[in-house]
């Protein structure tokens, strides 16, 4: 039962006469932003100027974590079934029914059994109902995939270059200690093994820098919205493959601009 | 240098040369006539440089007083760290003395704006260095049409002006090779047109046969001293004896002071 | 030649120019891609919204155009009312709703809108035509796919249907005179439009001399905000919505996209700066012989600075030429998963090409490598000379 109500907010305060209060609860933005306090009476109509009911305000409710609410800036309240029947003049009607089961496994039985015997309803499992509201959220979750993708080429290049600078940098030094009669393999593994080292810390870095960042854009975002819902999450997985990938790549960079420069003459490599 | 034309005609590789005096002055016979006839180049008076190494203070010039005339050859000698190539820095207004002057042309190099001094340098000074330093990306031709194109001398005059240095030098031939396709004693025939291309007043080298085998230092030894024949005015800082005694005078420095100064 | 040179030294180390070539150029791309976001859906927006002629948008205040259930009674007079408005070039009313056919055992549904035809901004006709008798509608590809239709057919159509009770209210028989465009609908979305008084008729006590929204052209030379606003004091139960406000407000629902567009231009652009930085201090580095040796042969401070900024410059240019085409391919395919929003407009696009984009997005790359660029060759122009050709002769 999803309908736009108008709330009438200048009202007096509560009346001890009351015989049973019907009450609300409201959202916590609208509290914040009409100077609502607990106890307050509102006036709740279906639509502007029209004949209200006088509600209490009972509770305040925070926002939801719900990604489809995010960008709407409308607030919502709370009323029980009735009261809300009546400002809406639904009369004896209910959109749906949340029915919950004893286990998770006996929902898909619950369902086949409403759609066999119930005439006229239709039983979904919320995940069913999750997957078909949320398709706006495949889709933002598609174009994130697709721009770390192109994010992640960019850091790969960019790893790519430095790690050859790094490498290119020790001309002088690599040809030193082949003319001292060290051998190329060796020469190679110092070099990867110092490129493996750099690459680690680098993302060990980048990991906390991925964890502030993180926290900033929730902090930022969570305030613009006024929402509790999480925007950014550096989860294990990530970790993972954030590690994984600039490690493998600074190894993989290390050898190949080592194994260039070893295959030069130290001569050379000395510029003579 | 058994590839340079030696009978190749002289170029006019000082800031004077194009008069029929500079070419006297670059007649040996002609300078023994009498040193007070030609004028003094370079000259430096009281000279002293000093800089600081940590905590250190280093005094590597005390005092030098020193006058190298048009067409002369002078030898700068002395043990490593006697203040030698401090010295040749001060000479070509690289650097500035810490106390008393050095004139170029009678200007006094410590008075000199960054850009007036790089214009000096430009015009009236001609360095060579022991490793050469060729611009590696830049074939030869190009190396000694660089100063050239700093001065904005017209394109025309400057391939007619490579051209001659290159052939001077024995390398009209490798005009188009880059360095990396050159040998060390071509490299360095190169580096020492590429200092002749603004008719410098003097020619500044620096250890200029140190990184070459005995015989190519031979050929650019002979070189030098064709130079010196054809009117350039050399200052040469060096270890090698024998570059040193082909020169007319050689001075000797030990401890950033000068402890000899002979005609050879 | 100082060009010349600038070139020789980028190639003289070709794997490392080429990579960051590489990094530069998909950097630019993002760069430009995130520009072309940041007012793509915006420019597409306005461009919908404007598509039609109607300036403003009336709807029950409080509210935004179809944003809720929410509906304007006493829909006669408030466009009696209108029309009378001399501002007002045109006036036209629309009522949404669902409206179900039945098939099978049980329906296909759709969005009605209940509409004047000679004076509507929702639909374009593809073929057919426009449905002047109570009971005529045009209806779009999807909804005769859906129903299994065509253009000449007649139907029922009803404005309610209980599944419980698998029964129909509010029903017509109409017949399907023209097929149509839906201008601000998904092209997916089953989509039906119909003469308003027979949508209201059909929706009984819930649609009699209702209206969900109200589109207006204005004279020309009007300033849409200034009419709406009068419109809005003399009509206290509407709010009236200017194609401008209207992309504000998209704007400010999609903030989302173009933060992520800044965030995402910002780190492009940083990535940017800090290739040709890298690039360009390391070729400094490792040249510092050669800068002292140009300095000592009497090259000016402002030459040796000026072939580095050019190097620096060079790379910047290049990668971002290079991004340019690479933006457009990638702005391509991030468009085509973004489209894939539920119920967006066929029209919408969320990164829209402008010749300004581009050039803004080369020309702050070009600024990127010129500010990259400038630390480097301010240390090779300030080198000591004789210092550094000590220090190369004793390396």
């Amino acid at each position: 039962m999803l309908a736009l109500l108008t709330l009438a907010l200048a009202v007096a305060p509560a009346a001890d006469s009351t015989p049973r209060a019907r009450t609300i609860a409201v959202d916590e933005r609208l509290a914040t932003d009409g100077k609502l306090k607990l106890g307050d009476k509102v006036v709740v109509s279906a639509e502007p100027g029209g004949a209200g009911d006088t509600l209490v305000i009972a509770a305040f409710v925070k926002r939801s974590a719900d990604p489809s609410e995010v960008a709407r800036a409308e607030y919502r309240v709370r009323l029980h079934l009735a009261d809300g029947q009546r400002v809406l003049g639904y009369g004896d009607r209910v959109d749906r029914f949340a029915v919950a089961t004893t286990s998770d496994s006996a929902a898909g039985g619950a369902v086949a059994r409403i759609n066999a015997s119930a005439f006229g309803f239709r039983a979904h499992r919320s995940a069913e109902i999750a997957v078909e509201s949320s398709r706006t959220f495949a889709v933002i979750d598609r174009f994130h995939k697709a721009i770390g993708v192109i994010t992640i080429v960019a850091s790969a290049i960019f790893l790519l270059c430095l790690m050859l600078l790094r490498v290119d940098a020790r001309r002088r030094e690599v040809a030193a200690l082949r003319l001292m009669g060290i051998s190329e393999r060796s020469i190679v593994g110092s070099v990867v093994f110092e490129s493996a080292i750099v690459a680690g810390v680098g993302s060990v870095l980048g990991v906390g820098l991925g964890f502030a960042a993180s926290a900033i854009v929730n902090w930022y975002y969570q305030g613009v919205y006024r929402t509790p819902l999480v925007f950014s999450l550096v989860t294990p997985g990530i970790v993972a493959f954030a590690v994984t990938l600039s490690v493998i790549l600074g190894l993989a960079t290390g050898a190949l601009a080592a194994r260039r420069l070893v295959k030069l003459p130290p001569l050379v490599l000395l510029g003579r | 240098m058994s590839d340079a034309p030696r009978s190749e005609r002289a170029p006019t590789v000082s800031g004077t040369a194009s008069s029929d005096r500079a070419r006297a002055a670059g007649d040996r016979a002609g300078r023994d006539i009498g040193d007070a006839q030609r004028p003094v180049v370079l000259a430096t008076r009281d000279v002293k440089r000093e800089y600081t190494l940590g905590a250190e203070t280093v005094r590597a010039v005390r005092g030098i007083t020193l006058e190298v005339r048009e067409g002369d050859w002078v030898s700068l000698v002395g043990p490593s760290g006697c203040g030698k190539s401090t010295m040749l820095n001060l000479l070509g207004a690289i650097d500035r003395p810490s106390a008393g002057s050095v004139e170029i042309r009678g200007r006094d190099t410590a008075t000199l704006s960054d850009k007036e001094a790089t214009l000096l340098r430009l015009r009236e000074v001609g360095f060579v260095f022991q490793r050469f330093y060729l611009m590696p990306q830049l074939s030869a031709f190009e190396n000694v049409e660089l100063p050239m194109a700093e001065a904005k001398v017209p394109a025309a005059e400057r391939k007619a002006r490579v051209m001659e240095l290159l052939s001077y030098v024995g390398l009209a031939s490798r005009a188009q090779h880059r360095p990396s396709e050159l040998s060390g004693g071509e490299q360095q025939r190169v580096a020492i047109a590429r200092a002749l291309a603004n008719r410098p007043a003097f020619l500044l080298a620096d250890e200029p046969t140190g990184e070459l085998d005995a015989a190519t230092g031979a050929d650019v030894i002979a070189l030098l001293a064709r130079l010196n024949a054809d009117g350039t005015t050399l200052v040469i800082v060096t270890h090698d004896e024998t570059l040193a005694r082909a020169g007319r005078r050689v001075v000797s420095l030990r401890d950033g002071q000068v402890v000899k100064d002979e005609a050879t | 030649m100082i060009w010349s040179m600038a070139a020789r030294s980028l190639t003289r180390h070709r794997a490392r120019t080429m990579l960051a070539l590489a990094g530069i150029a998909i950097s630019s791309a993002m760069l430009l891609d995130m520009v072309m976001m940041s007012s793509g859906m915006r420019e597409s927006f306005r461009e919908l919204l404007e598509s039609r002629g109607f300036a403003l948008r009336l709807s029950p205040r409080g509210t935004l155009p179809f944003d809720g259930e929410a509906t304007l009674g006493g829909a006669a007079a408030l466009i009696a009312a209108l029309e009378r408005d001399t501002d007002l070039t045109s006036v036209a009313p629309v009522l949404g709703g669902s409206v179900h056919a039945p098939k099978g055992e049980g329906a296909v549904t759709a969005f009605g809108i209940g509409l004047s035809p000679e004076a509507q901004g929702d639909y374009v006709l593809v073929r057919g035509r426009n449905a002047s008798a109570p009971d005529e509608v045009v209806m779009n590809r999807a909804y005769l796919t859906a129903s299994g239709r065509r253009v000449g057919d007649t139907l029922t159509l009803a404005a309610a249907y209980d599944p419980q009770l698998r029964t129909f209210a509010g029903v017509q028989r109409v017949t399907i005179v023209g097929e149509a465009r839906f201008t601000y609908l998904a092209s997916d979305q089953s989509a039906v439009a119909l003469p308003l008084a027979t949508l209201q008729a059909m929706r009984g006590s819930d649609g009699r001399d209702r209206l969900s929204l109200v589109m207006l052209k204005i004279r020309p030379g009007l300033d849409p905000d200034s009419v709406g606003a009068r419109i809005a004091r003399e009509q206290p139960r509407v709010s009236a919505l200017s194609t401008r406000s209207a992309v504000k407000q998209a704007e400010e629902r999609l903030g989302y996209f173009r933060q992520l567009a800044l965030v995402l231009g910002s780190i492009s652009l940083v990535v940017g700066f800090l290739l040709v930085s890298t690039i360009v201090t390391v070729s400094v580095n490792e040249r510092l012989g050669e800068i002292a040796v140009l300095r000592a042969i009497g090259v000016g401070a402002p030459r040796i600075a000026a072939q580095v900024m050019v190097e620096g410059l060079a790379l910047a240019l290049s990668g971002a030429t290079l991004g340019l085409g690479l933006g457009l391919v990638t702005a391509r395919w991030l468009n085509s998963i973004l489209t894939g929003f539920p119920s967006l407009p066929d029209h919408i696009s969320f990164f829209v090409f402008e010749p300004g984009d581009a050039l803004s997005a080369l020309g702050l790359l070009v600024i990127t490598g010129f500010v990259a660029g400038a630390l480097p060759a301010w240390r090779a122009a300030r080198l000591p000379i004789a210092r550094t050709l000590r220090t190369e002769a004793i390396a």
